[in-house]
């Protein structure tokens, strides 16, 4: 119950966050850090059962439980570990950060720190593969976001830490994939205790480099170390938090989730042993030639995990003893570090050590908490870190792996211990004592406020107290080793542990320290040499750029604005694939029923004739007719398919589509444009092979089976579970009225789509369009000229519309239904627009926009009415008594027809007066020449 | 048979017309080919089953698939409002010529 509690919480204090920020400014720190520290409190009371052998508290609720995925949580001892620091430090980092800034709002720092916390969180409780993965993708979102934060220099900084964790965030989505299809399951307990990583080394390798790739890429080591200095653009809370307790913390914790399952692995341990102290060296040497304190600090991060993953590459229960202690060592010392450096730069406006310096004097409680941190960090007894990093030479000098290793980590090791202790003091007295400098800047910088410096104090004093009493740490730290390991852990820490070798690497890297800043007068001779020869952040840019021209360079072929160049491709791909298909494809049975009648020569005919003069002729019009005929000898093929229904929509589509096309081609020229006969030789010899394997594939594909099972359950159940006898409409508005919704909703937005944009490319208005015809010609005068066509129209269009109410009713039971309604509604309207005499009187005055939103609202009701039966659109019946006797059978399904009916009026509409009628100055101008007297007629002439 | 040679010959000309530069052939193309796709799906329920699938006509020939036939009858008022989509687009900017002249 805790475990759901706090991810509850967690979210609850982030939205909280987001409300409170807007008015609290910067003191919203102060209630988000008394809430994380009630819940460290929460998590703390829970450590004793824990360390006394109590079992590990387990939450779960389903997620996707259709895939076995739930949200599994589980806290053993490492996971608690992790989550004390998670949300300790940040309750500390949050009440620093209620005084560090300057006032003013801070909604996007304080919520994303509080979501930051809760993916932390929920990263080190998961016990679900892909629960972990998420919140491992959440923190990177955060980071990029909260290093994004600071403004236009900071961006590149943050894309490049999102491409590089996103990257590691990739390897281990594999990882998941190949665990999950391997062992069946996501939970991540049964996962590692499974027997594959013993039987099956290949795998338990593969798995191992793509972890390692991800907590590489996480915890910033060598090769992808670079980040995390460049990651310095953040402000200094955010790094603060970045560097202790998150993000790079989430590789650490993983590597130690997965130390179960690689213990025995070899490129696991060597792999994190010389990587992990390669990194440890590099980056203490870089932090010690930084002027500047945070970049500084950020290196020592750098080299710092480098310690840990290489102590957790051991993998024996010391080492993750060691590993485990110096988290925590590493979390109290290095949040005190950058919240100090934060104070300098607060106090002085700089962190570059040429201008600092002799800040002791005047910042003696500064000066005394970052000299604790820095003690603890170089391993400098009796400070927590000493004890920690005893551990970690202790561990590293008894590696298993490989013989030749141990002596090797033992030198590395010393050499980075060594080197740490240089930065160290370099960070310290450059600082606090050093020279003076004369800068009027940093003159008199006044010591902070104690609400400030709580927080620095606290991590401060908490590594002295800790490591005076560190053998209280035992029991945790056996616990958290006992659960990474799922081995026995006997920990001793203690300050004296008697003459040992790791006492002996501590003494030497205390007493190399002194010598190498005595040499190198603190680093101050390192950073003038040019060093190193390249920067990771340039091969990383280098990199970038030559994979984007690669894109570039791939997608040029389809750079161009001529459809032909992209339509060509699937057609050209359908052919290859026929082809294919022809030669290496499966067999086929018989068809399973005769395939051909005489009469269905008749359309075959027709299509053949039309579409052989619809590709050669020039004339739009005629091309038009001749598509149109195509389409009606279709209808015909559908009335011969027994399809009464799809042909009359065909029908009524093809007349309407006529219509709608005749009002653009008058915008258009009269004839196409000349195809060059190489293009018609091209185009044809693409289109002919298309056509024989489209041919050829509907022959030998379709017909070989009976009657689908489908159609049977629906021949069989329609009349029974609907009410209706015509199965089309019965699939159409019960069985499948989802996907007829959907549908509506796209023919909605074709109408809105066709206003949209005539409205934006101003096209409204057409000109110079008017029959070439002399005012003398009898055809000039509208009026008269139609006035045959109207007569019928006026009988005609009432009963248009007569009749396509009539074929919305029957729908259910006999050919028609809302399409079909919707389109004979349209004709009644095409017909009182063609048959009118001039565009004022065309017009058909009617919201058509609000008529296609009635519709689809109308079928959206309908379909929520369903619920009172259970579910979305299923149609509710009644049978209405009648006067007369007898019984009406109502059901909503007419209802959902009715919002069809709308719809497919709406955007008859919307077409024929958008596309037909004439706005803006053009027609008006027109207008100007036709004489007086027409043009009173006409005014009220038309649909009377 | 006949369905799939008329499904051919829809195609045949369908990609003729959509290959060429003028947009309104592109747009009758695509009337053309939806019309081939609609046929195809009805050649997926089976030709040899042609009667009408309304229940209360009596029993005479065997009653064809109704299911493709209720895709066919969206898929052709979405053909057609994509249609007049494209038309609309052919009906913007000057002629409807779809590449410049190289």
């Amino acid at each position: 119950m805790l475990l759901l509690l706090l991810l509850a919480l967690l979210t609850v204090i982030t939205v909280f966050s987001f409300v409170i920020a807007r008015f609290a400014g910067r003191a919203t720190g102060w209630p988000l850090a008394a809430m994380l520290a009630l819940l460290t409190l929460l998590v703390l009371v829970r450590g004793p059962d824990l360390w006394n052998g109590g079992p590990a508290l387990e939450a779960s609720v389903p997620w996707m439980p259709s895939l076995g995925v739930g949200l599994n949580l589980r806290m053993d001892g490492l996971a608690w570990l992790f989550c004390v620091l998670v949300l300790g430090v940040g309750a500390l980092v949050m009440a620093y950060s209620a005084r560090y800034f300057p006032p003013g709002r801070r909604t996007g720092f304080y919520t994303l720190m509080s979501a930051f916390a809760l993916a932390m969180t929920g990263l080190v409780l998961a016990d679900d593969l892909v629960l972990l993965f998420v919140f491992w993708e959440l923190t990177t979102i955060c980071s990029f976001y909260l290093i994004g934060l600071s403004g236009p220099a900071a961006a590149r900084p943050a894309v490049r830490t999102f491409l590089l964790t996103a990257l590691g965030g990739l390897a281990l989505l594999a990882a998941v994939v190949l665990l999950w299809v391997r062992t069946g399951t996501t939970r991540i307990s049964v996962i590692l205790d499974d027997p594959t990583w013993t039987q099956d080394t290949g795998f338990a390798t593969l798995v191992a480099a793509l972890v390692v790739v991800a907590v590489f890429t996480k915890s910033a080591q060598f090769p992808f170390h670079y980040w995390l200095p460049d990651a310095m653009a953040a402000s200094t809370p955010v790094s603060a938090y970045l560097h202790a307790a998150a993000m790079v913390k989430a590789g650490v914790y993983l590597a130690m989730r997965f130390s179960p399952a690689f213990a025995d692995n070899a490129f696991w341990g060597t792999t994190l042993i010389v990587f992990g102290l390669t990194t440890a060296l590099i980056g203490a040497l870089f932090a010690l030639r930084r002027h500047d304190l945070k970049e500084l600090t950020a290196y020592s991060t750098v080299s710092q995990l480098g310690f840990l993953i290489a102590v957790i590459g051991v993998g024996t229960p010391q080492a993750l003893i060691a590993a485990a202690a110096h988290t925590l060592a590493h979390a109290l010392f290095k949040v005190t570090l950058f919240m100090a450096v934060g104070v300098i730069d607060n106090r002085t406006g700089t962190r570059d050590l040429r201008r600092l310096g002799g800040l002791a004097r005047t910042m003696p409680v500064t000066a005394a908490v970052t000299a604790l941190a820095a003690l603890s960090m170089a391993g400098v007894p009796p400070l927590l870190g000493f004890v920690s990093k005893e551990n970690v030479f202790e561990a590293l000098l008894h590696t298993t792996h490989q013989p030749w290793i141990g002596p090797f980590a033992a030198i590395a090791a010393v050499l980075a211990a060594a080197l740490t202790v240089a930065y160290s003091f370099r960070f310290v007295y450059g600082t606090f004592w050093g020279a003076q400098r004369r800068d009027p800047a940093t003159e008199r910088p006044r010591e902070a406020g104690a609400l400030l410096l709580f927080a620095p104090v606290v991590t401060a004093s908490a590594g002295l107290i800790l490591g005076l009493s560190v053998p209280l740490l035992d029991p945790m730290i056996e616990r958290a080793a006992a659960d990474a390991t799922h081995a026995d852990a006997e920990a001793h820490l203690a300050l004296w542990h008697g003459l040992n070798p790791a006492l002996g690497m501590s003494a030497l890297a205390l007493i190399l320290g002194a010598l190498l800043i005595r040499v190198s007068s603190a680093g101050e001779r390192l950073a003038e040499r040019r060093f190193p020869p390249v920067r990771g952040t340039a091969v990383f840019e280098r990199i970038h750029s030559v994979v984007i021209a690669l894109g570039v360079r791939v997608g040029d072929p389809t750079r161009t604005d001529a459809p032909t160049r992209h339509l060509a491709v699937p057609f050209v791909l359908i052919i290859v694939f026929a082809s294919v298909m022809a030669v290496v494809g499966p067999g086929h049975g018989p068809p399973a029923g005769p395939t051909s009648r005489a009469l269905d020569w008749l359309p075959l005919v027709l299509i053949t004739a039309a579409v052989l003069t619809a590709v050669v002729t020039r004339s739009r019009m005629a091309a038009l007719a001749l598509i149109g005929l195509s389409g009606f000898a279709t209808a015909v093929w559908f009335v011969f398919l027994g399809a009464i229904d799809v042909a009359l929509t065909q029908l009524l589509v093809e007349i309407l589509t006529v219509v709608v096309a005749v009002l653009v081609l008058r915008r258009l020229p009269t004839e196409f444009h000349r195809a060059r006969p190489s293009r018609a030789v091209a185009t044809a010899a693409i289109a002919i092979p298309a056509g024989v394997a489209a041919g050829a594939g509907a022959y030998f594909l379709t017909g070989r089976r009976e009657p689908s099972a489908v159609s049977e359950h629906l021949l069989e159940n329609a009349v029974q579970d609907t009410g209706g006898t015509n199965v089309v409409n019965t699939v159409l508005v019960d069985y499948r009225a989802l996907d007829t919704l959907g549908e509506l909703t796209v023919l909605g937005v074709a109408g809105l789509i066709i206003i949209a944009v005539l409205h934006s490319a101003g096209l409204t208005a057409m000109g110079g369009t008017r029959p070439s015809a002399s005012h003398t010609n009898p055809i000039w005068d509208a009026d008269d000229n139609t006035v045959i066509m109207r007569t019928v129209a006026r009988v005609l269009i009432p009963l248009l519309m007569v009749w396509s109410v009539y074929l919305l009713m029957r729908g259910h039971n006999a050919p028609g239904g809302g399409f079909i309604a919707g389109l004979v509604g349209g004709s009644a309207f095409a017909l009182a627009y063609l048959s009118a005499s001039s565009a004022s009187v065309a017009r058909i005055r009617l919201a058509y926009p609000a008529i296609i939103a009635a519709g689809i609202l109308v079928a959206l009701v309908c379909g929520l009415l369903g619920f009172a039966d259970g579910s979305f659109l299923r149609p509710l019946h009644a049978d209405i008594a009648l006067p007369w006797g007898g019984h009406y059978h109502f059901t909503t399904a007419l209802v959902f027809d009715v919002g069809v009916y709308l719809t497919v009026v709406g955007v008859m509409l919307t077409a024929l007066n958008q596309l037909g009628l004439p706005k803006g100055p053009g027609p008006e101008a027109d207008e100007q020449d036709v004489p007086e007297s027409i043009r009173h007629e006409s005014a009220t002439g038309g649909t009377r | 048979m006949t369905l799939a040679i008329t499904i051919g010959v829809l195609t045949a000309g369908a990609v003729y017309l959509i290959l060429q530069r003028g947009m309104v052939r592109i747009v009758l193309g695509f009337v053309l080919l939806s019309h081939a796709v609609n046929l195809l799906l009805m050649s997926a329920g089976g030709v040899f089953h042609r009667g009408e699938p309304l229940l209360d006509r009596g029993v005479g020939e065997p009653l064809a698939d109704p299911l493709p036939q209720a895709f066919v009858l969206t898929a052709i008022v979405i053909a057609f409002s994509i249609t007049i989509y494209m038309l609309t687009l052919a009906a913007t900017g000057k002629g409807d010529d779809t590449e410049d002249d190289s």
